[in-house]
């Protein structure tokens, strides 16, 4: 055979594969992808493995990373749905309106985002604006804010989680962290970082500060008590009724977002995350449910 | 003091400087830093033997072949919320420069993938207008949004970009090159990119006191459609000047497709013709890419038309790429087997068919 007839073949051959090989794959069940915030990563999860449970034919991958992470996959169209506890930036929503996605918002939980110290300190609560200047660097020791004679440990998240964001825009004045903060990969490593550190400050969502069996918070954390003032009460992200009113200044909604109306899979997921039996589950992981105003948005938005 | 001592006296200076920064540097948190490997080569063989490129004896000799194209590292550093560092290397198959021989006054070459300097420069993200301004050697803001469409420069430069591999003719269109840009966004619906760059490009010093200046307007009228308006402009010496404007359309408003069309016309003092008239060089390029299965299986097609002397008959190619861009197991690799197509308006030039597999790797 002459060398001309082999590659005469040979691209034959591959034209066929150009033609079949994505009717083959594309007939393949594909699976729903849901990515981004690691706060909400287990919640996801077990949201997931929930549906799949009684939905055996529409099979759920999730994928932590950060809720920035998520957004840029949504954008991408790598994703299908995007998690985040945070808001969209502006120029998230620029890139999205460039590249013609148009983000549907969902809210399937609450969260109090928890301000987390060692047991060994003696310290009970904390100003918005305390938490603000430790954060920034401006206090570096625990008698700055009535606490003992020890240097402040700051741990936190990198900057492609959502809830650095959310602390960076709610708490911080939009000022840059300290150069000091460990930056960690998510809630479980700020939580080691505090348990080992006696002079340690961390911020991670409340679903991860307390004991499933008990309620109680894990052993040798204490969850301080935030204020939005000095002359104001303060709360603990414990207080479901304080979290629900807006008394505790720093909770969230946690979104899942859809690049327009959500197909069909997609769909039926929010719909099970965002009703009953998936609000039961968000309560059982230690998040707070959703209210009124944030469900009517989910109805409207599912339409 | 002498010379020799202010040298010594320089150096000291210097490495007191050195060491107190990373000193100073010890005492903080490192900021995040990554590191990222972007490679991809072709097996590549014509399947055409007697076309205008193919049919040459070095094109036959050399038929059936793996060739490494591209060889990217990058490190980028985030110094903080808004400022950022990238250093990026880059690699291709004809920087082999290996010395230069300056009493003789010659090169020498060999085969090996060589590093050169593409990217050195700081970013910095304040909050007004949603700006990026970028400083050192920098991306240029020429191709940047037809490319990020395009997104298969594993397979294909973009046509303004690859204008020179294909014609030969020097449209004076980088990708890299030191200066400034600053990039932002007035409404959501309107964006601007401006730059003042060496116009040397990132592999030559600058050589003149004349600076390349370029800028953009970005429409983007309803969500998914960009029509991007660009012109730069050079005084390249005392006597010639050289402009390019250029016009992109993108459109994403079906999810997973994207069809984008391209067009740009470049006018420049030292064109001549051999009768002493002037010419333009211009183009345009239609393309698609489909997201089959996101992340798993994407289409892509593209059609080029290529027009490097306007005042010159039936010299014009065409060219056809398709292909199909495939991550068979991880995102870290992917197979796009692609055919070139070139077509030739010179009813003496046949045409060419070559057919790559490309190989891409990142990670």
């Amino acid at each position: 055979m002459s060398e001309k007839v082999i590659k005469w073949l040979v691209l034959a051959g591959l034209a066929l594969a150009l033609v079949f090989t994505p009717v083959l794959l594309s007939s393949q069940t594909r699976m729903l992808q849901v990515k981004g915030s690691d706060t909400m990563v287990n919640l996801a999860q077990i949201l997931a493995e929930e549906f799949m449970a009684r939905n055996p034919k529409t099979p759920i991958a999730v994928l932590g990373g950060g809720s920035g992470t998520g957004i840029t996959a949504l954008i991408n169209g790598t994703c299908d749905i995007a998690t985040s506890s945070r808001d969209w930036k502006a120029k998230e929503l620029d890139l999205a309106f460039e590249k013609g996605v148009k983000p549907r918002l969902f809210a399937v939980a609450v969260d109090g985002l928890s301000i987390i110290v060692n047991a060994k300190n003696p310290l009970a609560q904390l100003t918005m604006e305390q938490v603000g200047a430790i954060y920034r660097g401006e206090v570096k020791n625990w008698k700055g804010v009535g606490g003992p004679e020890m240097k402040i440990s700051l741990y936190g998240r990198q900057s492609n989680s959502g809830t650095y964001v959310f602390l960076m825009e709610h708490v911080m004045g939009n000022k840059p962290y300290s150069t000091d903060m460990k930056e960690m990969n998510g809630n479980a490593q700020i939580i080691e970082g505090v348990l080992a550190d006696e002079g340690a400050i961390g911020y991670v969502g409340v679903g991860y500060v307390v004991e499933r069996s008990s309620g109680q918070p894990l052993k040798g954390l204490k969850i301080l008590n935030i204020s939005k003032g000095v002359k104001e009460a303060a709360y603990s992200p414990l207080d479901k009724a304080a979290v629900d009113s807006g008394a505790y200044p720093i909770s969230r909604p946690l979104w899942m977002a859809t690049n327009g109306g959500p197909k069909t899979a997609a769909a039926a997921f929010l719909q099970f995350a965002a009703g009953p039996d998936g609000q039961k589950i968000v309560e059982r992981e230690g998040f707070y449910t959703v209210g009124g105003k944030l469900q009517e948005q989910n109805l409207k938005n599912l339409k | 003091m002498n010379p020799t001592t202010q040298r010594k006296a320089a150096l000291l200076v210097a490495l007191t400087v050195t060491a107190s920064l990373g000193l100073w540097a010890q005492a903080t948190t490192p900021p995040p830093q990554t590191f990222g490997t972007t490679i991809y080569f072709d097996y590549s063989f014509n399947a055409t033997d007697n076309g205008y490129l193919t049919g040459t004896d070095a094109a036959k000799a050399l038929n059936n072949k793996f060739a490494f194209r591209r060889a990217y590292f990058t490190y980028e550093n985030k110094i903080n919320d808004y400022l950022k560092f990238r250093f990026r290397y880059d690699a291709d198959n004809t920087a082999n420069l290996t010395s230069v021989d300056f009493v003789k006054q010659s090169t020498k070459k060999d085969d090996k993938l060589r590093p050169f300097v593409k990217h050195i420069y700081l970013e910095w993200s304040p909050n007004f207008l949603t700006s990026k301004i970028n400083v050192g050697m920098i991306e240029t803001l020429a191709f940047k949004l037809a490319e990020d469409r395009w997104g298969y420069r594993s397979v294909a430069k973009t046509l303004l970009d690859g204008y020179k591999d294909i014609t030969g003719v020097e449209v004076d269109a980088t990708s890299a090159d030191l200066g400034a840009t600053w990039k932002g966004t007035l409404i959501r619906q309107l964006r601007f990119g401006l730059g003042v760059h060496n116009g040397a490009h990132y592999s030559h010093v600058e050589t003149d006191k004349f600076k390349k200046f370029s800028g953009y307007l970005q429409l983007v009228p309803v969500a998914g459609l960009n029509v991007v308006a660009y012109l730069d402009y050079e005084k390249q010496t005392e006597d010639l000047k050289a402009m390019t404007t250029k016009v992109d359309v993108l459109f994403d408003m079906i999810s997973n497709l994207n069809v984008s069309f391209e067009w740009f016309s470049h006018d420049n003092d030292a064109f001549k013709n051999a009768n002493g008239s002037g010419y333009k060089a211009s183009g345009w390029s239609v393309f698609g890419t489909y997201k089959v299965v996101p992340d798993k299986l994407g289409l892509f097609a593209r059609y080029d038309h290529y027009e490097p002397n306007d005042s010159v008959a039936d010299n014009e190619t065409g060219l056809i790429i398709a292909g199909f861009d495939w991550t068979p197991m991880h995102a870290t690799w992917k197979l796009q087997p692609n055919v070139w197509i070139y077509n030739y308006a010179d009813g003496k030039k046949k045409g060419d068919v070559i057919f790559n597999l490309t190989f891409f790797l990142s990670f």
